[in-house]
């Protein structure tokens, strides 16, 4: 028997739920260093030699563990790549547009993603060189660095 | 049945099971587990080709966690699949890892079972597996009272109430002896009915004490090809066979066979298991509380009468008994969901290869079986010998 | 593995996630809805196959594998066959918000049905103790009907004469 599609209709929903997220020690030394320090930590491989930021506990590489060799990095760094996000959604972070990049902070090897500011997004190039804007006031996450500006 | 090949368990790791982990993320937590259980493997990560990873995504309202998680399970560079069937997952994800090494696809697979339930409502998250246009605003989470009523309707409601507390406290003194359990209470025979009175109630006459803990956890087990573990020299825990059978209905209410004995009847009759209480040494259940732990041992022994009730008050089930069940201290101590049903896997395992330290039955273990639950009433064995297969005679 | 510093400060962020859905109820779900919010009828689609009612209706019959066929009333009167008294403050997942407690879930045996097809619903009595398994129930229809399951607002248990 086939059942008759004029029944079907749609329902308005939701699903919401409370959740919360632990950071961890690493993390955690990593966010409280860029809020109260406004200092950018690292970790460093020993057997790999790579330099890790954001900071993690393990390499997957090596599997060496690496949250006990903390190193500071420079508040500058290098535009590997980016994306201009030209839509709009409630929950971003800036007005469209603007630019989400993968920055090489100097004396890192891994590249962070972050937010570039600047007047026209059509500035940003790979290859670039930009520099962290520490947040005025406390947000312990990594919008602790608010965004990078052209250096 | 049959099997391409045998199949071990060679090491097993799991982290410390608590509702306190803020000092470590998600995949920190795994990496624990995933040290521990190379380690006992005495293999490194280089040995591991193909990682299967579970966990449900709305305990932790995480999208696609393993890939985030390749920090701690190791993935990188190699083969992965990610498995998710409720609270089921763990044993889903055994059975997944048993079948690609037995299918020949891989020699060394690891198994990488998580939930971090302090980041998410756990009981919010569970009610969303229900039909969002008539279930979803009844369904209570895991939680009911009605395996309580139908016990105390059938066995009266002293012998009842008193018998599900006892599994409650033979629970916690096995916990007491697994440095990994969540929760022990240290709960004394002789104040029962005082415990239970003084315990709120959640449903019905499940009360807070009759129920699992909500923990944050990792288990990890590695399963390796008989190749492998003969290459290595390893003791190993072989994996004899495992079953799953499903439902479409939350909550059963004809008169028909419950998963879990459908399940029991049908590993039994391909093992030639005809007294699974005498043939079977160590069981480890998925036991979400007590009520329900003390309602499956009948039906995964396959018992009719009270016999299931009689092993709980003459203490059979005690580590020291005749059948023990859940020397590690069960769900009820330990439930990180994702990883429980792999941590049963990891138990039973750990009792035949002998390494269960001071949960270690004290008795030779030949046969140890382990179950999953989860879903819409999903039922999940696994059988584990010291004993490989004979392939020949079992085809 | 190094010990955890417990004097460090230790990072948590927490949220409430908030997803706006759209559920399609299909041409059998949907129909069953509009006779509720339409015709305050409780339609149970029967599998022909093996006999089963499917209460909510679902498409295919799991146990045969095979379409339901035959739209047969029910209701609204009923048989209580299990029950859950909820003292356990959970949120409700369609709307975030927590749930005032106690109240009662019921599986309610609808006159009519042939077998065991217990409907899903809240139960309400003015003495909850008094609900108990094989009570007798009826289905109270909200005044304004959207066709959703709130156009039955609960089964109502029905006191026998003393």
């Amino acid at each position: 028997m086939a059942h008759d599609n004029k029944y079907a209709y749609t329902i308005e929903g939701k699903m919401a739920l409370p959740y919360q997220y632990f950071a961890g020690a690493t993390s955690s030394k990593f966010i409280v260093a860029l809020r109260d320090e406004k200092k950018i930590l690292a970790v460093q491989g020993k057997q790999s030699g790579l330099t890790y930021v954001p900071p993690r506990q393990v390499c997957d590489r090596t599997f060496e563990h690496l949250e006990d060799n903390w190193v500071e990095v420079k508040d500058t760094g290098v535009v590997t790549n980016f994306t201009v996000i030209r839509y709009e959604e409630p929950y971003q972070p800036m007005k469209p547009p603007f630019v989400i990049a993968l920055i090489k902070l100097d004396g890192a090897d891994t590249p962070i993603a972050h937010l570039v500011s600047c007047d026209d997004v059509g500035d940003v190039a790979i290859g670039m060189r930009v520099k962290a804007v520490f947040a005025e006031e406390a947000v312990n996450t990594i919008l602790e660095i608010q965004h990078f500006v052209a250096e | 049945m049959s099997k391409n090949r045998n199949v071990g368990i060679i090491g097993c790791g799991m982290s410390k099971f608590s509702s306190h982990r803020e000092e470590v993320n998600q995949p920190e937590m795994i990496f624990e587990a995933v040290e521990e259980a190379l380690a006992d493997a005495g293999i490194t990560m280089d040995d591991v080709e193909c990682i299967v990873h579970g966990n449900m995504e709305l305990f932790e309202m995480v999208h696609q966690p393993d890939m985030w998680h390749a920090l701690g399970t190791g993935t990188r560079g190699k083969s992965g699949v990610r498995l998710t069937t409720g609270g089921t997952t763990g044993a889903t994800l055994a059975c997944a890892a048993d079948n690609l090494v037995a299918s020949g696809l891989h020699d060394v697979v690891m198994a990488v079972g998580f939930e971090k339930l302090q980041e998410g409502h756990t009981t919010g998250g569970i009610s969303n597996m229900a039909d969002p246009l008539w279930g979803r605003k009844l369904q209570a989470g895991a939680l009911t009272g009605t395996t309580a009523l139908q016990m105390i309707d059938k066995f009266g409601e002293e012998r009842a109430k008193a018998c599900a507390m006892k599994h409650r406290v033979i629970m916690d003194e096995h916990a007491a002896l697994n440095e990994k359990a969540h929760r022990c209470f240290n709960l004394e025979r002789s104040f029962i009915t005082e415990m239970m009175d003084a315990s709120p109630q959640l449903v019905g006459e499940l009360r807070m004490i009759h129920m699992c803990s909500q923990s944050d956890g990792a288990c990890v087990v590695i399963f390796a090809s008989e190749a492998k573990v003969e290459e290595w020299k390893k003791k190993a825990a072989w994996v004899h066979d495992h079953e799953t059978v499903h439902r479409e209905e939350s909550i059963i209410f004809t008169e028909e066979k419950t998963t879990h004995r459908v399940s029991a009847e049908r590993i039994y009759a391909r093992n030639g298991i005809t007294n699974p209480r005498e043939e079977i040494d160590v069981f480890e259940m998925y036991d979400p509380s007590s009520w329900w732990g003390l309602h499956w041992l009948g039906e995964f022994l396959l018992l009719d009468g009270d016999e299931h009730l009689q092993m709980v008050e003459n203490d059979e089930i005690c580590i020291n008994g005749k059948f023990p069940v859940n020397p590690s201290g069960g769900v009820v101590a330990s439930n990180p969901i994702g990883a429980t049903a792999l941590v049963r896997v990891a138990e039973a395992a750990m009792q035949v290869r002998g390494t269960a330290g001071k949960h270690q039955v004290p008795k030779p273990v030949h046969k140890a079986l382990a179950s999953g639950f989860g879903g819409t009433m999903w039922s999940t064995l696994m059988l584990l010998s010291d004993e490989k297969l004979n392939l020949e005679e079992a085809s | 593995m190094s010990e955890a510093n417990t004097e460090q400060e230790l990072i948590v962020s927490r949220q409430i996630l908030s997803i706006n859905q759209t559920f399609s109820t299909g041409p059998v779900m949907g129909r069953f809805l509009i006779e509720l919010r339409d015709n305050k009828r409780i339609m149970a689609l029967r599998c022909s196959a093996n006999g089963r009612y499917l209460l909510p209706p679902r498409e295919v019959d799991a146990m045969s594998v095979t379409e339901g066929d035959e739209w047969i009333e029910v209701g609204p009167g009923g048989t209580l066959r299990e029950y859950d008294v909820v003292y356990y403050a959970s949120p409700d997942p369609l709307t975030g918000e927590t749930r005032d407690v106690p109240y009662v879930i019921g599986w309610v045996n609808l006159d009519g049905v042939e077998g065991i097809a217990p409907l899903w619903h809240l139960v309400e009595a003015d003495d909850i103790s008094k609900i108990k398994t094989g009570a007798r129930v009826e289905a109270i229809f909200a005044e304004k009907r959207s066709g959703t399951m709130e156009d039955i607002k609960h089964f109502k248990l029905i006191e026998e004469e003393a």
